[in-house]
């Protein structure tokens, strides 16, 4: 998960994410960005995450604490 | 000489919907399993009918440089011919532009559209298939010829697929017939991300006038398109989606 905040930041198009921050705030937080995050967690992590997961998340922190869960 | 056994070769036959024709078309003929997974295709082997004979071609088909060779050398040991040809073998990942790598693409046009391509080139062959083949139906999708989010590379591929047949019936006429499919989303291992939840799931049944579909609702018309009933017909588009392309309700 080393490099969760960096794919997360490149998802988010900024140059980096923090902890605390909560995912609807960022300006191109929309439908399709969820999409990426659910192929991000398929793909480099072999987790399979629903639209309401993602959204349930809030924060950065509870987005990577979600995947993390589910990888065990 | 003797006669060679004449198969249906069937592309993706361990799940979805390639299993279902698979199953379905082996109680009246014989027919060729491919797929990558060995213990999946054993299993679609066990459910197919004991009237015919059905031998198994572990291939993964995104591996499309070997494919050819491999076909060849199949079909010879094996001393059959193949006659009839079904591509259901398919790579459906929804991505958004933003994450599309060329890994992505090259994976999603290999299975989906140069694997079809190499395989029909094997199977009109004289010399490696004898030139059996005599009709081919590819599995396409109903997102053929619309859009939606997520599913550029997948819908241009199975756009390429329609577009590879159209051209081949041309080419390959009056021999062989090919024809594409088009299914609306059918719950499979495939489409499962697409199936995630009971919202999605209630929300998608609203926009399919006749309902969600299944794999048998497939098989029928492959069979048909097979089949010398459909003699006259080549190089078309057969959308089998429960309506839910034509519907233009809000």
């Amino acid at each position: 998960m080393n490099n969760f905040r960096i794919e997360l930041a490149e998802i988010l198009e900024v140059d980096g994410v923090e902890k605390d921050e909560l995912l609807s705030s960022f300006e191109c937080w929309d439908s399709l960005t969820i999409l990426s995050i659910i192929a991000l967690a398929g793909e480099n992590y072999n987790v399979t995450l629903s639209a309401a997961d993602v959204n349930n998340s809030n924060t950065v922190g509870g987005l990577e604490e979600l995947i993390k869960s589910k990888r065990r | 000489m003797v006669d060679k056994k004449a198969f249906v070769l069937v592309t993706g036959a361990s799940s979805g919907i390639g299993r279902q024709i698979a199953i379905r078309l082996s109680s009246t003929c014989n027919v060729v399993l491919n797929g990558r997974d060995m213990e999946r295709l054993l299993t679609t082997k066990e459910k197919c009918s004991n009237t015919f004979e059905q031998v198994i071609f572990p291939m993964d088909l995104s591996n499309i440089n070997g494919l050819e060779d491999q076909l060849s050398v199949f079909i010879r040991e094996k001393n059959i011919e193949i006659f009839q040809f079904v591509h259901c073998a398919g790579y459906m990942k929804m991505i958004p532009l933003k994450m599309i790598s060329i890994e992505n693409i090259n994976n999603t046009f290999a299975v989906n559209v140069i694997s079809a391509a190499l395989i029909i080139k094997v199977l009109i062959n004289r010399k490696h298939n004898n030139a059996a083949l005599k009709s081919a139906v590819m599995i396409s999708s109903n997102i053929s010829n619309f859009g939606a989010k997520a599913f550029s590379v997948y819908g241009a591929s199975k756009s390429a697929l329609d577009g590879f047949t159209r051209s081949l019936a041309v080419e390959l006429a009056p021999k062989v017939r090919i024809n594409s499919v088009l299914p609306g989303a059918i719950r499979t291992e495939m489409t499962e991300a697409v199936f995630a939840d009971m919202e999605t799931i209630q929300r998608m049944e609203l926009t399919y006038p006749l309902g969600l579909g299944n794999t048998n609702d497939i098989f029928e018309i492959v069979a048909f398109l097979l089949s010398d009933k459909a003699r006259w017909i080549t190089g078309q588009q057969f959308t089998i989606d429960g309506g839910r392309s034509i519907n233009i309700s809000g």
